[in-house]
């Protein structure tokens, strides 16, 4: 249960306007891109545009990996 | 033809020793003369009459990812060295070299690997090769900046894809890079399906960002008179071809439209002609066509052009030796080469 409340969580990780850019850290988010703003985002971040990724990916998984690291 | 005709030179049988260089070998399969051995020592013979020629012009026709698998520098340098002097390609492999220029790589990866695993880690593969997505995301960034510069530059004019490359070429500084050796080269590039690829979307980006200017315009049309007059102007043609698609009819396409037909044609392919398609069908289909000579100097060589390519630089080059100068018969003007 608490897997699936984890991957219900909004970022931009599992967004679907993100590509990879510095993995797993930050992501290319093609809509901010196109609206001209700083494409670049944080994986952990998110914003009011979110939309639902078809499949699954490991950015969320790893950025956080990454973050408990530190 | 009389009986004796059909038997006159005996299979001399293949001898290997440790000393043997590329072109010793070449040698011995052409003792032999037989099956893929005959076929590449014969695709070896041609493409040194080709660079022999003074007055034929060499184009290259890629398509298949042989750039991701590591053919980017061979290309680079027989551009260089002017032993080719016109290439056609896949959107694909040219943008397989600007990745690598603007600072990608490609990874030696595995057939046999899960693919959807490799999906979550946002890693694509070309069979055995891996490519991280942020590879391609960095260079759609840099792609949109470099169409928003040109675009102003051409100020509504539109681009032939060979004017387009030379723009990208003249853009990038990695000696290693196709389409900067092109660009210092005046070699032209002509990505005659440039849609179908990464600059394709690449150009989606730049026309959706709200704060664009003016659009890059490239029209695969305005192609046609340039490969054509190359094609015209030159007293021979000849072309090296790997794989087939539309890179092998472009060029093809530009000898028949010229009334002229190759002189020379060497294609590596591993296709079949039964199902008729283009990548597959024999030299003489394509003879019947008027786009290859009946008495060209022709051979199709079936294998992996990973393989085969390299072993008739190989060979050839040393036949060559290193003092072989070549100078195009055609001079390099303007943009493009052309
Ligand atoms: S910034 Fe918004 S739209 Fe862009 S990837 Fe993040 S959540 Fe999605």
């Amino acid at each position: 249960m608490e897997e699936k409340a984890k991957t219900a969580q909004k970022f931009c990780g599992n967004c679907g306007s993100h590509n990879a850019y510095n993995y797993p850290n930050q992501v290319f988010c093609t809509l901010r891109f196109s609206k001209g703003k700083e494409p670049i985002v944080q994986t952990l971040w998110c914003c009011e545009e979110w939309n639902p990724s078809s499949q699954e990916c490991y950015c969320i998984k790893e950025a956080e990996k990454k973050q408990n690291k530190r | 033809m009389e009986r004796d005709d059909f038997i006159r030179e005996p299979v001399k049988h293949i001898r290997i020793d440790g000393k043997l260089t590329v072109d010793q070998l070449i040698q011995q399969f052409r003792n032999s003369g037989s099956f893929g051995a005959g076929r590449l020592s014969a695709a070896c013979d041609i493409y040194e009459r080709m660079l022999r020629d003074e007055k034929c012009t060499v184009f290259l026709a890629l398509a298949g990812a042989v750039v991701p698998a590591g053919m980017r520098s061979l290309i680079a340098d027989l551009i260089r060295e002017r032993r080719i002097d016109v290439v056609v390609s896949t959107g694909a492999n040219m943008v397989h070299d600007a990745i690598e220029a603007v600072g990608g790589h490609h990874y030696k990866g595995h057939w046999f690997v899960d693919d959807y695993v490799l999906y979550k880690y946002h890693i694509y593969r070309i069979y055995d090769v891996f490519v991280p997505e942020e590879d391609f995301t960095k260079l759609d960034y840099k792609l949109v900046e470099i169409y928003d510069e040109i675009a102003t530059e051409s100020n509504g004019k539109s681009l032939s894809s060979n004017e387009f490359t030379w723009e990208l070429g003249r853009r990038l500084s990695d000696s290693d890079s196709i389409l900067r050796a092109a660009y210092e080269a005046g070699v032209p590039i002509f990505l005659p399906a440039v849609r179908d690829s990464e600059f394709g979307f690449a150009y989606w980006l730049h026309a959706s960002r709200k704060t664009s200017g003016k659009l890059l315009l490239v029209d695969a049309f305005k192609d046609l008179p340039e490969i054509v007059s190359i094609c015209k102007r030159s007293p021979r043609n000849g072309m090296m071809v790997i794989g087939g698609g539309v890179p092998r009819n472009t060029v093809q396409s530009a000898a028949l439209a010229s009334k002229k037909g190759m002189d020379y044609a060497v294609i590596m392919t591993m296709d079949r002609p039964e199902i008729g398609g283009l990548s597959g069908s024999t030299l003489e289909e394509t003879v019947s066509w008027g786009k290859v000579k009946s008495a060209a100097n022709k051979i199709m060589v079936i294998g992996d052009a990973m393989i085969v390519f390299p072993i008739i630089v190989a060979s050839v080059l040393e036949r060559l030796g290193e003092d072989f100068k070549r100078a195009p018969y055609l001079k390099p003007k303007g943009i493009g080469g052309i």
